[in-house]
């Protein structure tokens, strides 16, 4: 895991603190980041500042601590640099991507994501982030993905009366003409609910069986 | 006095008064409308707040057509509820989570949270509900009492004063980190760096947006603490196995024991009385208020390595300064007609919705109204003591779920919530943004909480500084001049100067020490 | 499991046969407010949804999207589908000011939107801190004149009302003060208050409050008639300043393509919920200024938008007060 102390790179002897070294280095990098960033703005005056006064100070700063922080790696002891593990943040990332990406459809150029609301979002944000870990379990996730996404419409939808799309368009319409927004979204979340039930039931019996294959091998976690 | 016991007669008068309602197929009955409503407010309130990201802005929008049915003093009564019945729920998922869902339950999370690892989740809330109904019942008197003559402190307060208490503000913040102090400065810069981004507000132009429009209104606190909080605390205990579980040993006490409370006794005193003196200055001074008490703890407390390991010192004293500040910061309200904050802004549109006109004249033109909405005020804080205490155990309970199914519902609760703020897909995708960055912070070894109090602070310190500055066209003396700033910038160096001290004195080197 | 994808297409398919030909309004109809909850143009279009509501027979929800002078939201609802399901509330900014404001706009105020009808204005009051060395409109003026640099002008935001408004005033008057930002109106006001700057415009309904209540004073009120909130602040005109009339006036929009049915539908609900008395008295009360008659309706409005966008874009532009 710790395999930081041979990535580093050290010219002047044996890097010391590793962990203040690289994020000395982090922070010199959004130091600079952030001049490159405000250069085409003026800094102004002190009786009128210019936009650009405050960050390039700030940047300074922030610079200034990350030099010192590389001094302190290079002469004295410190932490080793913490092992990265890619499953989680890759996982977990898709994860909200997918949810912004189809909560309200999205259009970025050549890429057209149509509007699932919560119906579509919720359970993919579930199921997908649900394998961020090696624990993960398909027939938990699904039922965990329907029950809260069906208590969610209740709760966002139904009792808050929050703004978010609950279902495309084309979903709504398939319930009869005569039902009021309020009767579709509460019909959706029960058929949800009901999804849940029978899976719960219909897998109870095998759960057992089928335990080792849900269990996702341990062999994507990986390192940097 | 005689006033302030008819004046507060009246309000209470008008809290639990009778109204008649035409109930369908019961004809017109006389019932406690507004104290009903007041209950629904709060419960509303302790709901929303507890999902992160729904914050009482939301919230209150959503609420407002269903009070256009009600008299105004009953609608304002419910509104209040669901704002301090969110402050409140708030801290509960700063406890349980680790998400702070306001810019001032960010502190709650450095030790509410470490005592609910610890086991003593209930006693945290415990402590918690129990100081917020004392600061709300201390602030509500004070609000009765001298409410009106002290608005005149808050005229005091020009540019250069918000800028000094900013300051301030950001020494405390120095304070308040665990770790060295290198690292806590940087991450302060950092923050306040962050807060930069957006469409300059003194010349309208665009600072760090990459050119990208959702980035020109600067970015979203909510976004920034949930991204660096939740989503980043859920990768690292994706990475611990064996820590994860939020509760690992047994839960203890659901209530805070007498030990608990004796320990607690002068913090709550302490942080009433600064919450509420920081929530009467209408320029969001109630956001520092429970900085400044977790401060001041930690300065006073004998052992002050124990902050940040689940010291109850460090969630009952900001908690109550919350709360206070909270109640007072209708002051400005409604005796100025300046809203402090977004929330206000939006009583002050509830107002105007029905025909009240929030400002000087809301005092002598509706006594009612102002007298009711401070009586429920108080009335609102009782509720809140006894709809959450009991549900303590049921929160307690909640942390026994499984990890493995727990973080996706965090991640989905954050995801909604974070959507339904703006609407913007975009800002789901911040969070995950925000999220690795702050994975990354903490494997390097920063913590987070300095870098969200220099974003909170930096915006309304730059802000005033330029102002300051313009109006005195350039003169930096005018920081010094002004008396209330000296003093404040005086403050700031002396606990800067604790702060650095005792490294100081144990060897120059402490200070860049890396642990 | 096929079995269970088999029972829920069953349920689907069951559910599906009931659909049938619809007739406007259907759903909910969705009200684009481009600022915060509680600002003047949220309350306005709260009174006006609340009776619109009533008419259309289905609740009309107002979503607040703020962000970038109302220009986010605006941009967002031009992009809807003209179906009559998204509205928008767009004001004197978004469709005036804008151009001139924002180089990169992604709509243009005359041609992207189909228009519905003005909703309620809300005049500009000139206002000035409660000890300021003049006792009406016309000394005022000599005195900025005499103290030109000296003088410092509020305001609430680059793109803002009271930005633009003021903008407007300096270069009727002819006077560069030094500007003031701040955040929203409130933090403005409390320095005015307190005696920090000396002067801003804004609308009435934020200032009327603290007017009354003696903490700051009004010179003058920039519409043709005086308002029946303030009946004591005269009129630019009465007061002996000319070419300063302005509101923010707020105005129902949909998104271009509206079918005619549905466009007409919306008109008449707008008309009757500003006919209505329980609503007039509303905006009244918050001191808006109701259309009537001829300034009703989609094609007043259009005129309005094409007339403001070539009031707003030089007198911005000549100020070099840009937003990027």
């Amino acid at each position: 895991m710790h395999a930081g102390t041979d990535r580093v790179p050290s010219r002047r002897g044996p890097v010391r603190g590793p962990q203040s070294l690289v994020s000395g280095l982090v922070l010199v990098a959004l130091a600079l980041f952030a001049i490159w960033l405000t250069s085409d703005l003026p800094q102004g005056t002190l009786r009128a500042m210019g936009p650009a006064m405050l960050p390039r100070w700030l940047a300074v700063g922030i610079g200034l601590c990350g030099i010192a922080l590389v001094v302190v790696g290079l002469t004295r002891d410190g932490h080793p640099l913490e092992g990265f593990s890619l499953r989680g943040p890759v996982v977990v990332g898709i994860a909200i991507l997918c949810f912004g990406l189809t909560i309200r459809g999205f259009a970025f150029g050549a890429l057209q994501v149509p509007q699932l609301g919560l119906l579509g979002a919720g359970p993919l944000a579930i199921f997908i982030s649900g394998f961020a870990t090696h624990e993960a379990r398909f027939r938990e996730l699904a039922i965990l993905a329907l029950a809260l996404t069906s208590f969610c419409m209740v709760l966002f939808g139904d009792l808050l009366n929050l703004p978010i799309p609950m279902y495309p368009q084309v979903f709504a319409d398939l319930y009869p003409s005569g039902w009021s927004s309020d009767a579709r979204l509460r019909a959706t979340a029960g058929i949800l609910v009901a999804l849940a039930v029978i899976i719960f039931a219909a897998t109870h019996r095998r759960r057992r069986a089928a335990e080792p294959i849900d269990v996702v091998p341990d062999e994507h976690a990986g390192t940097i | 006095m005689g006033d302030l016991i008819a004046n507060l007669g009246l309000g209470f008068g008008t809290v639990f008064g009778l109204i008649p309602v035409d109930i369908p197929g019961l004809g017109v009955v006389p019932i406690p409308l507004n104290i009903l409503l007041c209950f629904v407010g709060c419960l509303v309130g302790t709901l929303v707040g507890v999902l992160p990201g729904v914050g009482p802005v939301a919230s209150i929008a959503m609420l407002l057509p269903i009070t256009f049915k009600f008299d105004p003093t009953g609608a304002l009564i419910m509104l209040a509820g669901i704002y301090y019945g969110a402050q409140y729920g708030g801290s509960t998922t700063a406890i349980l989570v680790n998400i702070p869902g306001e810019a001032t339950s960010v502190v709650t999370t450095l030790d509410g949270h470490q005592m609910a690892r610890r086991g003593r989740a209930g006693v945290a809330l415990g402590i918690a509900a129990i100081g917020s109904f004392f600061a709300g019942c201390v602030a509500t008197v004070f609000i009765a009492a001298v409410g009106a003559p002290l608005t005149r402190l808050a005229l005091i307060f020009g540019p250069a004063e918000y800028f000094s208490l900013m300051v301030m503000g950001l020494v405390f913040a120095v304070v308040l980190a665990r770790g060295s102090i290198l690292r806590a400065i940087a991450m302060i810069l950092v923050g306040i760096l962050f807060s930069t981004v957006g469409t300059d507000l003194e010349t309208g132009q665009e600072r760090m947006t990459f050119g990208m429009q959702f980035l020109s209104d600067g970015i979203d606190f909510a976004v920034l603490a949930m991204g660096l909080f939740g989503v980043a605390e859920i990768l690292r205990n994706l990475d611990h196995t064996e820590v994860r579980d939020v509760v690992k040993q047994a839960i203890g006490r659901l209530l805070p024991s007498m030990q608990d409370m004796k320990d607690s006794a002068k913090p709550i005193l302490r942080g009433t009385f600064i919450g509420g003196i920081l929530g009467i200055l209408p320029g969001n001074g109630a956001v520092l208020g429970p900085f400044a008490s977790y401060t001041i703890e930690k300065k006073l407390a004998k052992d002050p390595r124990r902050f940040g390991q689940g010291a109850i010192e460090g969630v009952a004293g900001p908690e109550s300064a919350n709360n206070a500040g909270a109640q007072t910061s209708f002051i400005p309200l409604l005796t100025l007609g300046i809203p402090p904050n977004a929330v206000m802004a939006l009583m002050v549109g509830a107002m105007t919705i029905h025909g009240i006109v929030p400002g000087p004249q809301v005092m002598t033109k509706n006594p009612s109204l102002f007298w009711g909405m401070i009586a429920s005020m108080w009335v609102g804080n009782l509720m809140l003591l006894i709809i959450n205490l009991p549900m303590i155990g049921l929160w307690v309970r909640l942390l026994k779920v499984p990890y493995r199914l727990m973080f996706p519902a965090i991640l989905m609760f954050c995801s909604i919530g974070i959507y339904s703020i703006n609407s913007l897909p975009t800002d789901v995708f911040f969070i995950g943004l925000f999220g690795l960055i702050g994975y990354a912070l903490i494997k390097f070894g920063f913590e987070p909480a300095p870098l969200l109090l220099g974003f909170v602070l930096g915006k309304l310190m730059e802000e005033n500084l330029r102002r300051a500055l313009i109006i005195s066209r350039g003169d930096m003396m005018t920081f010094i001049e002004r008396p209330v700033s000296a003093v404040l910038l005086v403050i700031a160096i002396v606990m800067l100067a604790l702060a650095l001290l005792p490294s100081i004195r144990k060897s120059r080197e402490e200070v860049f020490v890396d642990d | 499991m096929k079995k269970l994808i088999s029972i829920a297409a069953a349920a689907l398919g069951l559910v599906a046969g009931a659909a049938s030909a619809q007739t406007y309004p259907q759903r909910p109809i969705t009200m684009i407010v481009p600022f915060a909850a509680g600002g003047p143009t949220d309350v306005i279009a709260r009174i006006v949804g609340d009776h619109m509501s009533r008419t259309l027979g289905q609740q009309v929800v107002i979503e607040n999207v703020a962000g970038a002078g109302g220009t986010t939201g605006i941009t967002r609802a031009a992009g809807a589908a003209p179906d009559g399901y998204t509205i928008m509330m767009g004001h004197m900014g978004t469709h005036g000011a804008a151009p001139a404001l924002y180089p990169n706009l992604k709509y243009d105020p005359a041609n992207s939107f189909d228009t519905i009808g003005m909703a309620a204005g809300t005049p500009i009051v000139i206002v000035a801190k409660k000890d300021y060395p003049a006792g009406d409109l016309k000394a005022f003026l000599a005195h900025l004149k005499a103290n030109d640099t000296k003088t410092n002008m509020a305001h609430a935001g680059v793109g803002s009302v009271s930005h633009s408004t003021g903008v407007l005033f300096t270069s009727v008057v002819g006077i560069k003060p030094t500007m003031v930002a701040y955040r929203g109106t409130g933090p403005a006001l409390n320095d005015l208050m307190s005696g920090q700057v000396d002067f801003m415009t804004d609308q009435i309904v934020n200032v009327a409050p603290q007017i009354t209540g003696g903490t700051i004073r009004a010179y003058a009120i920039a519409t043709p008639q005086r308002s029946p909130a303030l009946p004591d602040v005269p009129t630019t005109k009465e007061a002996g300043l000319e070419g300063y009339e302005v509101s923010a006036w707020n105005a129902v929009f949909g998104p271009k393509g509206l079918p005619a049915d549905v466009r007409a539908k919306l008109v008449d609900a707008l008309n009757k919920a500003l006919s209505d008395e329980n609503t007039r008295k509303r905006l009244l009360d918050l001191g808006g200024v109701i259309p009537e008659g001829a300034e009703r309706g989609p094609e007043a409005l259009q005129k309005l938008v094409e007339s403001e966008v070539a009031r707003w874009t030089p007198v911005l532009k000549a100020a070099g007060a840009v937003a990027n």
